[in-house]
């Protein structure tokens, strides 16, 4: 009877023993493409839009996480990580907005392959990330176009870096594309600071608007914490309800990739209390539109949502954004 | 279907996972506790939280100590609530879990509100997600570490229960006798418990929870439908499990493309399966509901209600 137990207790030990004495693989980093276009894959949509506008005609550029989905609840399929696989290079947010894939990613990233989080830029890794107190940060990097210039430095040394043949192809795509980024840059400082002043508050569902609000001086109220899935308790649902009525905020936001249900009851609960809340508009924050559209496009993502905020608090904005091109 | 190492390597440790929750999974289901693992899915939130607070990490082992040791309370609990509380076991698991899930959530409301702090961030890995990872060399073979990790909880769940067998078969059905046989019951109990809680905490970080609540049930579940022989039971439902991880794989990736769409999770497949095979047990099985019927009034030859497995 004893001489079991001691086995049993042996047999715990030997397990865990298996996992303790082998060692790790090593780097086996590959040197340049083997042919063109090579493969890169991409998680969210707004990272493959700078891929496909830097690497041009080099390569072919997969985004696995597709329009309207909420890439902190995403489960990759077996396809989704063969791509991941089979790539010559990924792009991804990193700051966990991958979730748990963002955490696998880290790690291969880590270890040598060419893996690189697109907010991973040595120079703005300082003060730029938004970060809380409790040294967790903001993934939501391209709210402030800004910022998103710094990914597309990212993803245009890395593509030089791996395929040198054609560097100066990689910085002449990155140099146009970093142009019209800046044109849409302008453009959101000269909306947004034309909604009059008492009202620049954006009211949304869940924080991922921390970067446009300190990039364009807009205040910014969400409902739910920054992830997706903590549950708005009915406290924060009742004070942002007397925040609407007391500074007379005439719309609310609804976003493309998650649930509009607690907008809803902010839009009730303010009518309850006689003040009439307008549902400005659906807002594209952790997905882009659908693919094809000028929505669906990083550039005409930002235009959607600044036109649309604009227009909704009282600023001034061209009915079809900057270029013309948003649906009505 | 375009099948690589990849798969392979899906279905295996989809596979080392079934098996390893299978076999303890066989006496929960004996003992009524078949929803031990969901309880556990949901009472680990308090370790996360607290395992947060105290380090102010959201790093992969903090969070696994904090699971493993809260999934361990919760069973302790559990029998604790049952005992003194003269409750059955699914109503004391119920207030368990509910419980600690709770005073997860308030930890983390009043601590914690603005970080991305939930069992499925933080602890609930994929099983697809385990290919990605940079596998570890052993001599010629490359393996991912999830394996590794999943093959040591099967490997120490397999010699457990083969060595103390006699142990937990006594203590399973009849307790009294196993006190007066010189076993004690509590133990068997409390260790059973554990090496639950380890194995779903283990198997929540590699593979992710639907796969492990699901395996922990529904192949047992089948198994009892075919056979009441406490040792035919483990075998099938061992079987059942590993058959469930190979069409579950193929499944994600063939059903689908039917429809037009790309491959689905393997996961959701795979307990689809294992629900599947439950299916066919009760109505094909020794006694399901067609063989019945075709035996019709002829006889009735029922085994005996009592779930026993006299013999090993």
């Amino acid at each position: 009877m004893k001489r079991k137990w001691i086995l049993a207790v042996l047999g715990l030990g030997g397990g865990s023993a298996v996992v303790s004495c082998v060692e790790s693989d090593g780097n086996h980093t590959k040197n340049g493409p083997d042919g063109y276009p090579y493969e890169v894959a991409t998680t969210v949509g707004m990272i493959t839009d700078i891929v496909r506008n830097v690497a041009g005609e080099h390569a072919t550029v997969e985004g696995i996480i597709g329009q309207g989905i909420d890439p902190h609840l995403y489960l990759p399929s077996t396809p989704d990580v063969k791509s991941l696989r089979r790539a010559d290079l990924v792009f991804y947010n990193g700051l966990m907005l991958e979730g748990k894939m963002g955490d696998v990613l880290d790690k291969v990233a880590a270890s040598g392959k060419p893996v690189h989080a697109v907010t991973a830029n040595p120079e703005s890794s300082g003060d730029y990330v938004m970060t809380d107190n409790s040294n967790h940060h903001d993934p939501h990097v391209w709210m402030d176009v800004a910022g998103w210039i710094k990914a597309v430095e990212v993803v245009k040394t890395s593509l030089a870096d791996y395929d040198k043949a054609h560097q100066t192809d990689y910085e002449k795509n990155a140099a146009v594309y970093v142009e019209q980024l800046r044109k849409i840059d302008d453009y959101a400082k000269i909306s947004i600071a034309s909604i009059p002043e008492g009202q620049r508050v954006l009211v949304t569902a869940h924080d991922a608007f921390g970067y446009m609000s300190r990039a364009y001086g807009i205040e910014v109220r969400g409902i739910q914490g920054i992830s997706t899935e903590s549950n708005a308790g009915l406290r924060d649902i009742e004070e942002l309800v007397d925040f609407l009525v007391q500074r007379r905020i005439p719309s609310v936001f609804v976003e493309s990739s998650v649930p509009r249900k607690n907008i809803m009851a902010l839009v009730e609960g303010a009518r309850a209390k006689g003040h009439e809340v307008k549902v400005g508009g659906e807002l594209f924050s952790d997905a882009m539109g659908k693919a094809g559209t000028y929505e669906g496009t990083y550039e005409g993502m930002i235009d959607h949502n600044v036109t649309i905020i604009t227009r909704a608090l009282g600023g001034v904005a061209p009915v079809r954004g900057l270029n013309g091109k948003l649906e009505e | 279907m375009n099948w690589t190492i990849d798969d392979t390597w899906i279905v295996i440790i989809g596979a080392m996972c079934a098996v390893a929750c299978a076999l303890p999974g066989c006496f929960l289901v004996l003992r009524r506790m078949s929803m031990m693992g969901d309880a556990i899915s949901h009472a680990v939130l308090p370790g996360l939280a607290a395992g947060f607070l105290l380090t102010g990490s959201r790093a992969s082992l903090v969070m696994f100590i904090g699971a493993g040791v809260v999934g361990v309370l919760t069973a302790v609990f559990t029998q604790w609530v049952s005992k003194f509380g003269k409750v059955d076991r699914g109503a004391a698991m119920g207030i368990v879990f509910t419980t600690l899930f709770a005073i997860g959530l308030i930890m983390i409301r009043q601590a914690a509100d603005d970080v991305d702090l939930d069992a499925g961030c933080v602890l609930y890995g994929a099983i697809e997600l385990t290919i990605l990872e940079q596998p570890v060399r052993i001599g010629a073979f490359a393996i991912p570490p999830a394996a590794l990790m999943i093959g040591s909880v099967l490997i120490a769940n397999l010699l457990i229960i083969m060595l103390l067998f006699k142990e937990f078969r006594i203590s399973s059905f009849d307790p009294a006798l196993a006190t007066t046989v010189g076993i004690n019951a509590n133990l068997m109990h409390y260790l059973l418990m554990t090496m639950v809680a380890i194995t779903t905490v283990a198997a929540f970080e590699a593979v992710g929870s639907i796969i492990v609540i699901a395996m922990l049930i529904v192949p047992p579940a089948t198994a009892f439908l075919l056979t009441h022989r406490l040792s035919v039971m483990l075998v099938f439902s061992v079987v059942i499990g590993v058959i469930s991880s190979i069409l579950g794989h193929m499944g994600a990736l063939s059903v689908p493309l039917l429809f037009g769409l790309k491959g689905t999770v393997t996961s959701g497949m795979m307990a689809a399966v294992a629900g599947g095979l439950f299916f066919l047990a009760w109505i094909l099985g020794p006694e399901g509901l067609l063989t019945t019927r075709v035996r019709g009034n002829r006889e009735i030859e029922k085994p005996g209600s009592v779930p026993a497995g006299e013999t090993g």
